[in-house]
């Protein structure tokens, strides 16, 4: 469980997360989108204790970072920075973080199986790819057996098996009841990741809430074809509707495909097609976020 | 601190750097310390009976410490610069949150690496030097009674020329700039300081530490200088300032 209350960083005078407040459950995973530049990555080290926050607090199972007495069996964070000496070989990096910390030494080897890195444990880092490194940073995420864990932006430099594998990975840890926090921009990954949302823009929190409900907020159309399509749009088009050609279909929001029905009946017109069309969690993030990204590009134009 | 101090430790031990900086420190004091016994050695024909009387075989002998402080000093800068180059340093603090425990932890650790390549520079410089000094009749043998107090002298010149190497590494960050600063002050300054008036070059280099090395290993001192121990306190005056506001920037600054 993560619980941030009233989260503030400004960096001279300009305001990157602004009043931020959410709770991070256990057992589901969490995805924590946003923009880029909206205040993710500076959220996540709030949460670390690694940036100083101006206002408010986060709590990581009731307590602050600092005030753990043995973090990483507290929490697992991966970082983007990697933060990995490249002259180590990866079994040494896991184990002085495990020393750290009064983890058992063979714990480095154990995290490292899990993550498909044991046949290079004793290969230098610096001679790594982009994917390995991000392996060995969730291999030190796990090294303490956290119960939460923050993993901002995994799926950089992972190639499509890494991405398969993170993907069930994170998911069977949120299974095991743990509390998964995933940072990303890319909107079809955490589609298929997340079951739970936050989602900030330009430093404010937009939304927290589950998926299926983020989603159903945006604007769903109904498509409609049919050969009587002038007469039918000339039905249509009433107040409070708005519609729009797309080929030789209509596109229709703000009437159901119950009413939509009724009126082709009513003019005797033929229905080829009547679906409604599912807004993605893309279009219901630029939906939602769109007015914050022209706030902030016209505050910036002032 | 315990935990705090087994990481250092863990961090050190397989890195294979920490052996090459102290066979690094004793090969440049064994190195520097043979040419310069060798050359006195061969000239010790021409010296004159008061010159050999009031000669410093243990000074000389030493000489060669005085190398192996650059190494020292890179060894404790490299340990902060490095970790915040690589973005190591994030990844330290999420294990270790108290990041004043780390300072001291890498101080400890490192201090501990720096004394023991610190005394087998010492002992090997002056073993060589006084193999090649007796050549010339001029060595003085492992019975001197100033050779305790020099060996000790070295040891703990170089031990906090490592502390001050990492307060260093925590001020400046970045190891071109430290590794810069450092050569600078121990190297370079000494030379600049020859450019002043007469009066106050032994004034001003007195509070050089290269100065304050030199005198902690000899056995004959300059009434210029401070005595021994003064100068290495004046030393731990120099770290403990840079080590306050390197701590300071280490806690205020994000890694």
């Amino acid at each position: 469980m993560i619980e941030v209350r009233g989260l503030t960083k400004r960096y001279s005078g300009r305001t990157v997360v602004d009043d931020l407040s959410f709770e991070v459950k256990p057992g589901v995973v969490t995805g924590f989108l946003g923009p880029n530049g909206s205040g993710k990555t500076t959220t996540a080290r709030m949460i670390l204790g690694l940036t100083r926050s101006d206002a408010g607090v986060a709590r990581i199972n009731g307590r602050r970072y600092h005030d753990l007495p043995r973090p990483l069996c507290e929490l697992g964070a991966l970082i983007d920075s990697g933060g990995v000496n490249p002259s180590r070989t990866a079994v040494e990096h896991l184990r002085w973080l495990a020393a750290a910390n009064d983890i058992p030494r063979s714990r480095a080897d154990e995290v490292l199986a899990m993550v498909g890195l044991d046949s290079v444990a004793g290969r230098k880092v610096g001679g790594f790819s982009l994917g390995m490194r991000q392996r060995l940073g969730i291999a030190a995420a796990l090294i303490g057996d956290p119960p939460v864990l923050i993993l901002d932006e995994p799926i950089n430099g992972l190639d499509p098996e890494g991405i398969r594998w993170i993907r069930g990975f994170m998911q069977g840890l949120a299974a095991d009841g743990r509390t998964v926090l995933v940072a990303s921009h890319l909107m079809s990954e955490m589609a298929l990741t997340a079951s739970a949302l936050i989602v900030i823009g330009a430093g404010r929190l937009i939304a927290a809430e589950s998926m299926t409900d983020f989603v159903e907020r945006a604007v769903s159309s109904v498509r409609v074809r049919s050969p009587q399509l002038d007469a039918l749009e000339a039905t249509i088009a009433v107040e409070g509707v708005s519609l729009w050609r797309d080929g030789d279909a209509l596109e229709v929001v703000g009437l159901s495909i119950e009413q939509i029905g009724s009126m082709a009946s009513r003019i005797g017109a033929t229905l080829f097609e009547l679906s409604p069309q599912r807004a993605s969690l893309e279009d219901a993030f630029m939906q939602l976020t769109c007015h914050t990204a022209e706030f902030a590009a016209r505050r910036q134009a002032s | 601190m315990r935990t705090a101090l087994a990481m250092e430790w863990e961090k050190l031990r397989p890195v294979h750097k920490t052996s090459r900086t102290i066979a690094l420190a004793i090969a440049l004091a064994v190195s520097v310390s043979a040419l310069v016994a060798l050359a006195v050695a061969s000239s010790a024909s021409h010296m004159s009976a008061h010159d050999r009387l009031t000669f410093d075989s243990v000074g000389i002998s030493l000489e060669g410490v005085n190398a192996a402080v650059l190494a020292v000093a890179a060894f404790g800068i490299l340990s902060i610069t490095r970790e915040y180059a690589t973005g190591m340093m994030a990844v330290t603090f999420l294990a270790q949150p108290g990041r004043l425990r780390v300072l001291g932890a890498k101080l400890l650790t490192h201090a501990g690496v720096a004394g023991l390549a610190g005394a087998g520079a010492c002992v090997a410089a002056f073993a060589v030097g006084q193999t090649l000094l007796s050549t010339g009749g001029l060595a003085t043998g492992w019975s001197a009674p100033q050779l305790p107090a020099a060996l000790g002298g070295g040891v703990v010149y170089l031990i906090l020329v490592c502390v001050w190497g990492i307060a260093l590494g925590a001020l400046v960050r970045t190891s071109a700039s430290a590794i810069i600063l450092s050569a600078f002050l121990l190297v370079v300054a000494p030379i600049l300081v020859q450019i002043l008036p007469a009066g106050v070059v032994q004034q001003a280099s007195r509070w050089l530490p290269s100065q304050i090395g030199v005198q902690a290993m000899s056995a004959h001192h300059d009434p210029h200088a401070f005595a021994p121990w003064t100068g290495l306190a004046v030393l731990a005056g120099y770290a403990a300032i840079t080590l306050i506001a390197g701590g300071f920037r280490m806690v205020r600054r994000e890694p």
